[in-house]
């Protein structure tokens, strides 16, 4: 049975569309990650989830629990971290937690939780008085209790520093090997491909491609990035890079001082010298010439607008 | 069903407000004042239930206060700030939460209604006054049930109002309807029906019966018909007493039953 199965997904507001028949599967026991700018809808499907919001259009499941109609069983085995919430006013970190564990009828000891997510020497602190990245941490720790089947974590790293963040992915990896599901939303690339298995990218509310990170590689042309560095660019050259067979993208980056300009080609790996050919031909002189690896980075340009 | 957890996690954060201390001080305050005034000022013979009717004067204002203001945030604070997503993130239901914050609340005036009651019972039978138990706890009851349905329409103006301040401002067109202009409206328009000639002298029973479903009118005639000795209410069967509880039952289910169908099915964002 999927940990969450969405069929055609359609939020609505007014005239605006936050969600277009979002379909997705995640399957028991991966890391999903759920990427796209800011305003994408990340958020919107989350919250239909968590029955935050009700679809306009078409059902989302749990554990094969029907979010809307049955959200109280669907929540039951999840852990969740959710957007634009606020702790409790007059509560302590430690009472958070033990809310967390009335909540889901599990006995265990807070301290143990706040002592994992890093805030145990607070434990006896009013929550409201805690910085931003506290309160995620806190949160975490409350979406741990009960050794939830499925984590739902929307943009958990928000507030962290870097120390926190990699904690957070250390948190994560571990509850994965448990044998968690985990599925989190973020707009920061290098998080979720640190720790996805898989990935799906939002944009304007469709979901424009679901695949490994190898596979969303392959399929931005064997991936391969070439950063060609020549002695000026002309009208039309960079038409006639992208006119060689091959070649996904060519953009212009910035002019270096000397009048050196930089371009950056994704490609396939037999098209390299092609592009090279061509500058040539085109009476353009390599001044000098790298390969990389396309990072998700550049295929998260390429898939969610500038680049195409 | 959860809903234990919500009212337990809701009560313990609500009566550690300073705020909160206060209003429940002032509805104690009032019914134990009651007490200790009636036995001095009221013509023999010194009764519980002659005390009723006494206290009731009070606790026809106070009550809806204290009840409104003890629940007019209950659901939209939270909702404001974002904390109920940490509730409904757990596996509590939107109903969980709404019946928690109801028995919570209900529970702290219910709890100060019936202990400064029995207090200020024992201040009217204490020396020369006369207990009549039974009806005096029916009145305890009654009391019980009048503050149900101020905290009823408190937690309901909670579940429709988006932010705390819409919340407030709607409680207290609530309050200022009911509990300050209601009276001086019904005997306006009596008055203004007949100088048109329109009714004489009173209005006619269904009107009254209309007028009259203003929850403080229901307490005092469920109080009188129930509490007082050898009294009952005057005119036809749907001005008695067993009308008056159940319209008084009704209060308590229908405005926050209706307000949770609207909080049910709307998006919290």
């Amino acid at each position: 049975m999927p940990a969450i199965d969405a069929t055609t997904v359609s939020k609505q507001y007014g005239t605006e569309i936050a969600l277009d028949r979002v379909d997705l599967t995640v399957e028991e026991g991966e890391t999903f990650g759920f990427l796209g700018p800011n305003g994408a809808g990340k958020s919107t499907f989350i919250n239909t989830l968590l029955d935050f919001v009700t679809p306009t259009e078409g059902s989302v499941e749990i554990f094969g629990h029907d979010c809307q109609q049955q959200g109280v069983a669907a929540r039951k085995r999840v852990g969740v971290l959710p957007e634009g919430y606020s702790v409790f006013e007059r509560l302590t970190g430690r009472q958070h937690v033990e809310y967390a564990m009335r909540s889901k009828d599990v006995e265990a000891d807070p301290i143990e939780v706040l002592d994992r997510v890093g805030i145990r020497e607070d434990a006896d602190r009013k929550a409201s008085d805690y910085s931003k990245g506290m309160a995620q941490r806190l949160v975490l720790g409350m979406a741990l209790v009960g050794e939830p089947d499925l984590l739902i974590l929307d943009e958990p790293s928000t507030g962290l520093d870097p120390n926190g963040a990699a904690e957070m992915r250390q948190i994560l990896r571990e509850e994965n090997e448990r044998g968690a599901t985990i599925f989190f939303s973020s707009h920061i690339l290098e998080q979720v491909e640190a720790v996805c298995d898989r990935v799906g990218i939002l944009q304007d509310g469709e979901l424009v491609a679901v695949d490994t990170i190898e596979g969303l590689r392959a399929s931005i042309g064997g991936g391969t990035k070439l950063v060609i560095t020549v002695d000026g660019l002309r009208n039309g050259t960079l038409e006639s890079i992208r006119s060689v067979e091959g070649v996904e993208t060519a953009v212009a980056s910035e002019d270096s001082a000397d009048g050196d300009a930089t371009v950056e080609v994704t490609c396939t790996n037999d098209a390299k010298m092609d592009v090279v050919v061509e500058l040539h031909s085109a009476g353009v002189d390599v001044v000098n010439f790298r390969t990389e690896e396309a990072s998700l980075e550049d295929m998260f340009i390429e898939y969610t607008g500038s680049g195409r | 069903m959860t809903w234990q957890v919500i009212a337990r996690q809701d009560g313990s954060v609500t009566v550690g407000s300073r705020s909160v201390k206060i209003l429940l001080g002032l509805l104690a305050a009032v019914a134990l004042l009651a007490g200790y005034i009636y036995p001095i000022a009221a013509p023999e013979p010194i009764t519980t239930a002659g005390f009723a009717p006494f206290v009731l004067e009070g606790l026809r204002f106070v009550i809806p206060f204290v009840a409104v203001l003890l629940t007019y945030g209950a659901v939209a604070s939270h909702r404001e700030s974002g904390s109920i997503r940490l509730s409904l993130s757990l596996p509590h239901s939107r109903r969980d939460v709404v019946l928690g914050a109801f028995a919570s609340r209900t529970g702290l005036v219910t709890a100060v209604s019936v202990a400064s009651l029995l207090g200020a019972g024992a201040l009217v039978v204490y020396p020369f006054g006369e207990l009549v138990l039974d009806r005096f706890l029916v009145f305890v009851g009654l009391t019980v049930l009048f503050g149900a349905v101020w905290c009823g329409l408190g937690l309901a103006v909670s579940l429709v109002a988006a932010t705390r301040r819409r919340a407030l401002v709607l409680a207290f067109a609530l309050l200022f309807l009911f509990v300050v202009v209601w009276e001086t409206a019904v005997a306006a328009l009596r008055l203004g029906l007949n100088a048109a000639g329109i009714v004489d002298g009173t209005l006619p029973d269904p009107a009254q019966f209309l007028v009259g479903l203003e929850p403080s009118l229901l307490f005092e005639r469920a109080t009188t018909g129930l509490v007082l000795p050898g009294e009952s209410v005057a005119g036809p069967w749907y001005m008695g007493e067993w009308v008056a509880l159940g319209c008084l039952v009704l209060w308590v289910v229908g405005p926050l039953g209706l307000a949770f169908l609207r909080f049910d099915g709307s998006d919290l964002s």
